[in-house]
């Protein structure tokens, strides 16, 4: 397979020279990323086959490198920077001037009480740590979920009940500003299609609805209502499938994609020229670290296919 | 057909690596035409005037970038191109260095100064509370720039930007799930008079269409989306890395095409196999 491959990878491969170690985002993936990037999504992919060492290694890397990175984030964001050095900053504000919290102006020696007083509140929560059962965290866990509640309440309410279903319920079934047949150059801009749509919109929904109507008898009117709605919900289920499907396809294109990348010469373990070309294909990282798992694996699975030698026999006496 | 159906699973794992590896080396592209969404999505920002301000929100992380990150630099590109403000901030942890990257890549290429036309506030923990703050109050959020760490009121571009979502004129996310955008919809489109247009993974897009047009002005559903954004981008933009992005997506929509050819034909080999078996004597 490599070798059905290869001269067309290696024909859409970039020629490009590669600094060996690079921190700038922007620029030319670097050699050691490429190696390190190569051999941990191979390694991700191995699983595919059954667990492994290769893939263990990957899993804890990834693990331990979220971890780092995630509460660094939260810490700058979420603890210095609205804490420490936004206190530091309303502090420093003239007097009489007044800073800005929530969007109101207020004074700062309000501001930085009500900002200290989040602190605190934060850290009561963490007293669960040290008694499970201790009244602290529920203070601060009250007020968030309250908070929570009410965001959801009339944002979500707002957006996702009233102006959805006032929408939905108050579209005519046909469309005026929709076009003719001859004047449309899709068919969903078409008036017939507009009424179509709309009407397996309505039943879809009726009959969905209805399905989960269980404290009627099950007439056989109301049968025929829930198989419709049955059918509706599948369509819908296949459609959020597809739809999955065609994100899994993505990512392993896009995996694939940066693989394909570093199978440029620059990335190869031969040597280069200055024009970035002259290095051996099968020497480049996801080529030889490929071949390397598999072999590895390969060894392993003929290790555990050998039978176990049996112990020696003991020695009779005499 | 009884083998088949103790077919180990790890065959059809291969099948589909050798399938995708196979038709991306082929290298065939695919031009796709534009869908409705897509076309109202570019239509919303071509509609706004010049120098007008947009709020884009990159949330989305490593995870999502296959199908998220084309469709981003497709929309950074479209938005310097056609002379409009951007203020970038993020409510995914890993999407800030995917502002940088892009962003140190593309502006130059337009001549958009920092501070000016573009500005990057950075990540702002809290998920849909975070949300609420920033369309309550952007310098609230974010008192600060994230690159240079200049105060709120010291970036000329921010000035023009107040409370209640003042000064917005189109918010643009880039959606991997939660926080993203229904979230927005419901702090910022269910509270303030600003538009919405947004991009979404696979998973998350046929959530979207209920919210289309009223609540959602225009989305680009996943790689298909991204491709067909790309495609009309590219046709108001010189820049050569704009058509790369653009072919590459292409290429990648053929190889997407094969796979679900390929997940179709198992779907029914599996229904065959399993009526066959029902009906089978035992």
């Amino acid at each position: 397979m490599i070798a059905l491959i290869a001269p067309l990878v290696q024909e859409a491969a970039p020629v490009v020279s590669a600094p060996f170690f690079s921190l700038d985002p922007s620029g030319t993936p670097d050699v050691l990323g490429a190696w390190l990037i190569s051999l941990f999504t191979l390694s991700v992919f191995s699983f595919l086959y059954r667990d492994n060492p290769f893939y263990k290694l990957a899993e804890h890397f990834f693990v331990g490198l979220s971890t780092a990175y995630f509460t660094l984030q939260y810490y700058e964001e979420g603890v210095l920077q609205p804490i420490y050095e936004w206190i530091h900053a309303a502090h420093a504000t003239p007097e009489g001037a007044l800073v800005n919290l929530g969007g109101l102006p207020i004074e700062p020696s309000t501001a930085i009480a009500l900002r200290v007083g989040a602190g605190v509140f934060g850290l009561m929560l963490l007293f669960r740590m040290i008694r499970p059962n201790s009244w602290a965290p529920r203070w601060p866990l009250a007020i968030m979920v309250g908070v929570y509640a009410a965001l959801k309440m009339t944002g979500e309410t707002q957006s996702k009940f009233v102006i959805l279903l006032g929408e939905q319920f108050n579209k005519a079934l046909y469309d005026p500003a929709a076009l003719s047949w001859s004047e449309a150059t899709r068919i969903e801009q078409t008036g017939l299609y507009f009424t179509f749509a709309r009407l397996v919109f309505i039943t879809g929904l009726i009959c969905a609805l209805g399905h989960f109507m269980f404290t009627l008898k099950r007439t056989k009117g109301l049968q025929a209502v829930s198989r419709i709605g049955v059918i509706t919900l599948m369509i819908t289920f296949g459609s959020m499938f597809g739809f999955t499907v065609l994100g899994r396809i993505a990512l392993l294109i896009e995996r694939v994609n940066d693989l394909d990348r570093y199978t440029a010469p620059a990335y190869s373990l031969a040597a280069v020229d200055a024009s970035g070309s002259g290095g051996s294909l099968l020497l480049t990282p996801p080529l030889l670290l490929g071949a390397l798992i598999v072999a590895l694996l390969a060894l392993g699975a003929i290790q555990r296919r050998r039978p176990a030698t049996p112990p020696p026999a003991a020695a009779g006496p005499g | 057909m009884a083998t088949l159906g103790d077919l180990d699973r790890r065959w059809i794992f291969l099948a589909m690596g050798l399938l995708v590896v196979g038709m991306y080396a082929a290298g065939v592209k695919a031009d796709l035409p534009s869908s409705p969404y897509v076309d109202s999505f570019y239509r919303t920002v071509e509609e706004l005037p010049p120098r007008s301000i947009v709020l884009l929100s990159a949330d989305f992380d490593p995870a999502s970038a296959a199908e998220l990150l084309p469709m981003y630099t497709g929309v950074i590109h479209h938005l310097l191109a056609r002379k409009l403000r951007i203020v970038n901030t993020a409510t995914w942890p890993a999407a800030p260095p995917y502002i940088r990257q892009e962003f140190a890549r593309i502006a130059p290429l337009y001549g958009a100064v920092y501070g000016e036309d573009w500005v990057e506030l950075g990540f702002k923990p809290g998920d849909d509370v975070a949300m609420g703050i920033i369309a309550q109050s952007l310098q609230n959020a974010f008192p600060t720039e994230s690159r240079d760490g200049r105060s709120y009121a010291d970036v000329p571009l921010l000035r023009e930007v107040g409370a209640g979502m003042q000064g917005i004129d189109l918010l643009v996310t880039m959606s991997a799930g939660y926080p993203g955008i229904l979230e927005w919809i419901a702090q910022v489109g269910g509270r303030y008079d600003v538009p919405i247009v947004c991009g979404t993974t696979a998973v998350q897009t046929p959530d979207i269409f209920a919210f289309y047009p009223r609540q959602v002005r225009g989305f680009l559903g996943a790689a298909t989306g991204a491709t067909q954004y790309l495609q009309l981008v590219d046709e108001v933009t010189t820049d050569a890395g704009v058509t790369a992005i653009k072919e590459e997506n292409q290429r990648r929509m053929q190889v997407q095409s094969w796979g679900h050819v390929l997940i179709i034909g198992l779907i029914v080999l599996g229904n065959v196999i399993y009526f066959r078996g029902k009906r089978a004597p035992r």
